[in-house]
């Protein structure tokens, strides 16, 4: 029989077909180039990726003639079977109707089909039938869940940061959806990889650029051991950490592990320890921590919204401040014009509180802090009173409120306080802070203070008390109490500070933003700020005129009817800002790593900091033949250069190891083995490819493809090789034939590395638990967002996790939206070996034990999930016994059970009713195996 | 099925597709291990030569490469950090230069980073047993034992910060993710008893130490090598060991003879594949493990005088003295690896024997959980003879700095290049000190020890060459001992 290629019945592939033959001399550019004839060119790995000539395979094999001979051959075929046919064997029929749905369902979702799927899918026989459901699988959102946890497996991604403190990263996950939307969207492989190498810097500069980068830092961080005392330590700990980022890189795309020459050239691999640290040279600038996820046109964006915002609302402010002063200083010389008031000065801003004020407060209340009648009242611990930023620079100034302390013994909280916005500098009228009982002008690490040795108060709680400070130009500063001069003015070391429009702010009730802070306990009546320094004479007045208590109607009946308007105006501005600035919602944060400008990068002899060597440029591999290694930067080269020209080394079609790893891993994912054994290294200490043409096949096919993932699933799965049965059938008219087939093969290859079968495979431990929560009907199929937490956090103060079975909708979600920590093992998925999320894991260890049956004899969530089904089943058919248990079986394991299975089933349903009949389902090998 | 063992690793590469002896073995887990099973793929392996992969020639070569002198491991593990100097390595200098600068070590080693003053001990250190060997008052029960023990006073960590050293003294490395010794030995060597996990931990009663579980991962060894971590309180001493209490026993019988007959029909469907038989006889093995692991941690079938000896109904001590119990239980049914944890996580108050503030509150009261129950499970050990081929490992992670931390402090800072471990038991010199540290403990002066040192040896011990037991990830034939490690011959019998 004659092969025959492509599907003609699928015309995306014939096109494709057609595009890569034409394309196939530009993919071999460097082919009869003159190679370097050094140790790395005979390595097959770093040798170009070649199209090959596609077999012209006469089929000479009685099986598939026997078969029927119908099946179309695709490339993929014609390269196994070129083999095959070699050793005399043949490709297995194709699998029956069930279990190619079931197999293609786990494969490309990791969900079983619903029976409903497999009833239509074995009524429909033709061709068709099968590329639909290829289709409908690949189109389905659970196709980025299934093969984003292939791909988090891979890259080492944890949700903690592992070793001491092992904290939770709250804002990992968006790493997580951005792999799985690029599964989905079918993103580019070459744009995934450069995203996850540099999306930060690539122009134009994305969201999804921004968290793919994330790849860099998605592993573990030792918190304790990056801010040790020890410098020595530090750089040792920084120096392990470049090692799994450079590994990660390496391992991922190229397949080689050049962490290897860390402290040596590679034993084995054409990589050199000057090697290790050009590529260290690219990475050095990055760091572990959170990043705002916003591009820089939307930050500006939303910095200039928020300004204007801040601009209106301040501006809005003062007019009203300055009208309301004018008619309370108006209102309290009619009532005592005998009193010879002192116009009180107008302060820059100013804060009143009460229920019967409508003056904006111009700022936001924290921790339980109230605006009543009798003030701002503050219970402690948290409360306090945080301006809207400062709408002008602020040098010269002075500080007021009046204040009623609760309580005399209180320490260190602020009345009033100015502080920039990150509150690492800030001036505040303290009280009892190192002094008990006494007022201080407080700043910033003691810079601005002194104690006065005034007099320590007394007065109780309920009694006002009107405090000030007063900054000058010439650094001075003075307090007041009550009008009075409180201790002598000083001029101490720290000059006056500049406090900046837009970045600064007044707090009432705390001394600073950050640090372990005191707060104060009492009420604040009214506070002000004013941009100059008052004379002792204008703090006293402020003080009588402040305690004539004018009410606000009082106040406003003194202002002409044009003011009053203009003050309505003014509010309903401020009202505006106001609104404005709460629909703003605060910029996502992401575990995407920060950025610095490295020092230039030395080797390290032995791989020791403390044997610094020759200081090093960035740059790629020169064991890459055909490509320039080198960058042309220097060793200060702009830190976003170096990862930008790295990427595009990795993601040039001449660069013959990321299309082959990647392809490898597909390979492997969709057959349980790759045609390179060993996915991270395709050194000389990794495996052979079983089938190097192949391989090469399908790196050129995904080259030009325009590197589509999918489009290589559809090659795979389509091919016969993937649809060939896994073991002999049990009846039929060439039962016979096929056993003798199928015995011989066993014989001459029982490793499979020929694919004369369909390998069986055990679940994943993910796809196990994903399994039965869709057989069970419990599957929340909700996507993204922040991971479901099926565990308890001891704190002492490092973090341990102790696994729970949550019961509930938000633990019913996907496994890959589980918050996969370090420290703690959830036991059902332990024991299905699921990995450590440190551990890069290119491919998962499969294990049978003792452990893994109790577990899956015993844990709660199985207990549960078997009533469940039980229950399901028996809904859906009607209470009937022998039917319910047709659609356990079904649900379980894509089958209607055989006469003597229903029969068993029905006898133990009978006697202990359905529950024990799914749970034996779910525990079944043929649940957790895919055929 | 093919007499030639198959060119690939079944570790590295999953389930095998098909029935071969090797890999029915190897997929069986725990289950047929121990020496049969070392025996059997010696045998196989040497019968078929050399070839394949670099981790099936290792498996191959690995066990046993000489007659071992040790069954199995008892390892007691100190978190937090035990000063040296003021338990086993007696410092004379320190009571002439206390209160005085420590001059001439070069950059502060300690975590904090604050230099104080050198401090006397403040213990009193005494000479006991036949071999003269110092220990101090703070551990009266272990001074008593002595002549059983070697104590290694050369020992050098890597790193000074706990959770790096603790990776190194478990894994060998100070990173995430490396599987520790406990799960190499099970890699290496199976269990005697397939009816219990060969690697148990036994965590301290008061806490998990910081990194939990990292702290006895099987990291990319095959998942059925890691460490159980035992519940030495409640109702059941593993997660998932007992039948639900809604379920009777009798019932749960019968339904595990209705899964076994659809496992085994379509085991019997699947001839292929030896991976479907390996699922049915972990269930076998799982329903015995419901029998054992009860059996192996009822203390209540310890005499009276037992339970005195470990103190277990004393109120300081009797969760880890439990623990020391039990772990001469489970030796004793052939697990290969017991690891007591005496400690938790960091943190205030304070659970282990980091004692930064006040060296002597803190390190009273961490020994009196420790020391009774430790003395205790040596005593236990030798007199049922079980020393004669079990290895038992005292350690921590680091040892304490001579000088307070800060000035004017009583504590003691992290201190990595000079600390104490001791060892005893199987093949391990009696009543013996190996290596020193600087008048003032602060460096090794002779025979330092490093951990991949004290690692080759535990695995020499075991019969193993450290240097042969391997695993292939990701490029690289891994070691517990990455690539150092000389084994100390002269602490060997």
């Amino acid at each position: 029989m004659r092969v025959r290629f492509p599907m003609k019945h699928i015309a995306w592939m014939l096109g494709l077909l057609v595009a890569l033959k034409a394309a196939a001399p530009a993919a071999t550019g460097v082919e009869g180039g003159s190679l370097n004839p050094s140790s790395s060119a005979d390595h097959w790995a770093f040798q170009p990726v070649r199209y090959p000539q596609v077999p012209d395979q006469a089929g000479g094999r009685s099986g598939s003639q026997s078969a029927g001979a119908s099946v179309n051959h695709s490339p993929i075929d014609a390269f196994v079977l070129q083999r095959l046919t070699e050793k005399g064997l043949t490709l297995a029929p194709e699998a029956d109707r069930a279990t190619l749905l079931r197999r293609l369902s786990f494969d490309l979702t990791g969900l079983p089909p619903t029976p409903e799927e497999v009833a239509s899918f074995v009524r429909d026989p033709s061709p068709a039938a099968y590329e639909r459901w290829v289709e409908r699988l690949l189109a389905s959102p659970a196709y980025g869940e299934r093969w984003g946890r292939h791909w988090l497996d891979v890259v080492r991604y944890t949700e903690s940061q592992g070793f001491e403190y092992d904290r939770l990263r709250d804002n990992a996950w968006h790493y997580r959806d951005y792999v799985i939307r690029s599964f989905n969207e079918d993103k580019p492989y070459d744009l995934f990889i450069r995203e996850q190498i540099a999306g930060d810097v690539l122009e134009p500069i994305t969201r999804d650029g921004i968290i793919g980068a994330s790849l860099l830092v998605c592993g573990p961080y030792d918190e304790a051991g990056n801010n040790q005392a020890n410098m020595t330590q530090r750089a040792i700990t920084r120096e392990e950490e470049m090692e799994d980022l450079v590994s990660v890189v390496g391992q991922t795309f190229l397949g080689l592990t050049l962490n290897c020459a860390r402290c040596h050239s590679h034993k084995f691999d054409p990589i050199s320890l000057a090697d290790y640290y050009r590529i260290k040279a690219v990475f050095d600038g990055v760091k572990h921590g959170e990043r705002p996820l916003a591009t820089p046109a939307e930050s500006k964006a939303r910095e200039d919204r928020l300004a204007e915002w801040q601009r209106m609302s301040g501006e809005a402010k003062g007019v009203v401040d300055r009208l309301e002063h004018e008619g309370r200083f108006r209102a309290a010389a009619r009532r005592q014009p005998q009193a010879a008031v002192v116009p009180g000065p107008a302060p820059y801003r100013s804060w009143n509180f009460g229920k019967s004020d409508t003056t904006p407060m111009g700022g936001r209340l924290h921790g339980g802090a109230q605006a009543t009648d009798m003030g701002l009242r503050l219970a402690g611990s948290g409360a306090f009173f945080e301006s809207d930023p400062l709408d002008q620079e602020i040098r010269e100034k002075t500080l007021e409120a009046w204040v009623d302390l609760q309580g005399l013994d209180q320490r260190g909280g602020a009345a009033i306080s100015i502080e920039s916005t990150d509150g690492s500098v800030f001036d505040a009228v303290v009280f009892g802070e190192r002094e008990p009982r006494r007022w201080t002008a407080g700043s910033n690490g003691f810079e601005r203070t002194r104690d006065l040795g005034a007099d320590a108060e007394d007065s109780g709680a309920g009694t006002w008390i009107h405090v000030a400070a007063v900054y000058r130009a010439d650094h001075s500063i003075a307090v007041f109490r009550n009008g009075a001069p409180y201790g002598r003015p000083y001029t101490p070391d720290g000059r006056l500070r500049t406090f900046p429009a837009g970045k600064s702010r007044i707090l009432l009730g705390k001394r600073h933003t950050g640090g372990g802070n005191p707060y104060l306990t009492g009420a604040i009546r009214h506070a002000a700020l004013y941009d100059r320094a008052l004379s002792a004479e204008e703090v006293a007045a402020s003080f009588r005129g402040g305690d004539l208590r004018v009410p606000l109607e009082e106040a406003l009946a003194e202002l002409s009817a044009s003011q009053r308007a203009e003050r309505e105006a003014a509010l309903e501005r401020a009202r505006r800002a106001r609104e404005g600035l709460a629909a703003e919602e605060p910029v996502p944060v992401s575990y995407a790593g920060t950025r610095f400008q490295p020092a230039p990068t030395r080797q390290l002899r032995r791989g020791d900091v403390r044997t610094p060597g020759d200081v090093v440029t960035p740059a790629a591999l020169p064991a890459i033949q055909g490509l320039a290694f080198e960058f042309g930067l220097g060793p200060e080269a702009p830190e976003a250069q170096r990862r930008l020209r790295f990427a595009e080394w990795l993601t040039d079609p001449r660069n013959p190891l990321p299309a082959r790893v990647m392809m490898n891993r597909l390979w492997q994912f969709h057959f349980g083995q790759g045609l390179v054994a060993t996915p991270n290294d395709f050194g000389r200490s990794g495996s052979r490819p079983t089938h190097p043409e192949l391989l090469d096949w399908l790196a050129s096919a995904f080259v030009n493809s325009g590197w589509s993932i999918k489009s290589m699933h559809r090659w795979i799965v389509l091919s016969a090789t993937y649809r060939q049965a896994s073991n002999p059938p049990g009846a039929g008219p060439d039962t016979a034939a096929t056993a003798s087939a199928f015995a011989k093969a066993m014989a001459m290859d029982a490793e499979n590395t020929l694919w004369w079968r369909f390998p069986p495979r055990r679940l994943e431990a993910e796809a196990v638990r994903d399994a039965v929560l869709a057989v069970s009907g419990q599957l929340n199929r909700t996507a993204g967002g922040p991971s479901f937490r099926p565990f308890e956090i001891l704190r002492f103060p490092a973090n341990a996790y102790q696994p729970v079975d949550k019961v509930g909708a938000e633990f019913d979600r996907r496994s890959v939206y589980r918050m996969n920590v370090n420290s703690g093992k959830e036991p059902l998925l332990d024991a299905f070996d699921c990995p450590d999320p440190a551990v890069k894991t290119p491919r998962r260890g499969v294990t049978t034990t003792p452990l893994q049956a109790l577990s899956l004899m015993n844990h709660p969530f199985v207990q549960r999930h078997a009533a469940l089904l039980a229950e399901r089943a028996l809904d859906e058919a009607s209470g009937e016994i022998p039917e319910a248990i047709n659609v356990a079986y079904r649900r379980a394991l894509g089958r209607p059970p055989n006469v003597k299975e229903a029969a068993q089933a029905l006898a133990v349903a009978r006697e202990r009713g359905l529950v024990p009949v799914c749970w034996a389902l779910l525990n079944t090998t043929e649940f957790v195996y895919v055929r | 099925m093919s007499a030639d063992p198959s060119p690939s690793n079944p570790w590295i590469h999953g389930p095998a597709p098909v029935l071969s002896r090797r890999h029915f073995l190897s997929n069986t887990a725990g289950g047929l291990g121990g020496v049969a099973l070392a025996w059997l793929l010696h045998r196989d392996q040497a019968r078929a030569g050399t070839g394949g992969e670099p981790g099936v020639l290792q498996r191959s070569a690995r066990a046993p490469h000489f007659a071992p002198k040790a069954k199995r491991v008892v390892q007691v593990f100190c978190c937090g950090g035990v000063s040296h100097i003021d338990s086993f390595d007696y410092k004379p200098a320190l009571e002439r230069l206390d209160g005085k600068t420590l001059e001439g070590k070069g950059e502060n080693l300690g975590f904090f980073g604050q230099p104080g003053r050198v401090m006397k001990s403040p213990y009193e250190f005494r000479q006991h047993g036949q071999s003269g060997a110092w220990v101090s008052s703070l551990l009266p029960h272990l001074a008593g034992c002595v002549d059983d023990l070697c104590f290694i006073h050369s020992m050098f960590a890597k790193s000074n910060n706990h959770t790096p050293a603790t990776f190194q003294m478990n894994s060998g490395f100070t990173l995430n993710g490396f599987p520790c010794m406990g799960a190499w030995l099970s890699y290496g060597l199976g269990t005697e008893n397939e009816n219990l996990p060969a690697f148990v931990v036994l965590p301290d009663p008061r806490g998990l130490i910081a990194g939990g579980s990292i702290n006895w991962t099987s990291g990319f060894l095959p998942a059925n090598h890691q460490g159980v971590p035992f519940r030495t309180q409640g109702r059941e001493p593993i997660a998932d060991l007992n039948t639900p209490e809604s379920v009777p026993a009798a019932a749960r019988s019968a339904d595990l003879h209705f899964l076994d007959t659809m496992n085994r029909e379509f085991a019997e469907a699947h001839p292929g594949d030896s991976a479907f038989a390996a699922r049915l006889r972990s269930y076998e093995l799982a329903a015995r493990m419901q029998v054992s692991i009860p059996e192996a941690t009822n203390l209540d079938a310890e005499s009276e005088a037992t339970r005195r000896l470990y103190g277990v109904d004393k109120e300081a001590n009797k969760g880890f003295a439990r623990n020391c119990l039990m772990a001469r239980r489970l030796l004793e049914r052939g697990v290969r690896f017991v690891q007591i944890f005496n400690g938790g996580a960091f943190g205030s108050p304070r659970i282990n024997w980091d004692g930064h503030e006040n060296l002597k509150e803190n390190h009273d009261t961490q020994a009196a959980t420790m020391d009774q129950p430790v003395a205790a499970l040596v005593q236990d050990l030798k007199q049922r003879g079980m020393l004669e081929d079990t290895l038992f490992v005292w350690s921590t992670e680091f040892g304490r700095g001579p000088a307070t931390q800060g000035i004017g402090s009583t504590g003691r800072d992290h201190h990595p290049t000079a600390f104490t471990c001791f060892l005893a038991g199987a093949g391990i010199r009696k009543g013996f000190r190996y290596g020193s540290s600087d008048e003032v403990g602060y460096f090794v002066a002779e025979n330092q020890v490093t951990i991949p040192d004290f690692h080759a040896t535990i695995l020499h011990l075991l019969g193993i060459d450290h240097e042969k037991l391997t695993f292939y990830h990701n490029g690289i034939n891994r070691r517990l001992t990455d690539v150092h490690g000389e084994v100390l011959h002269g602490i060997l019998t």
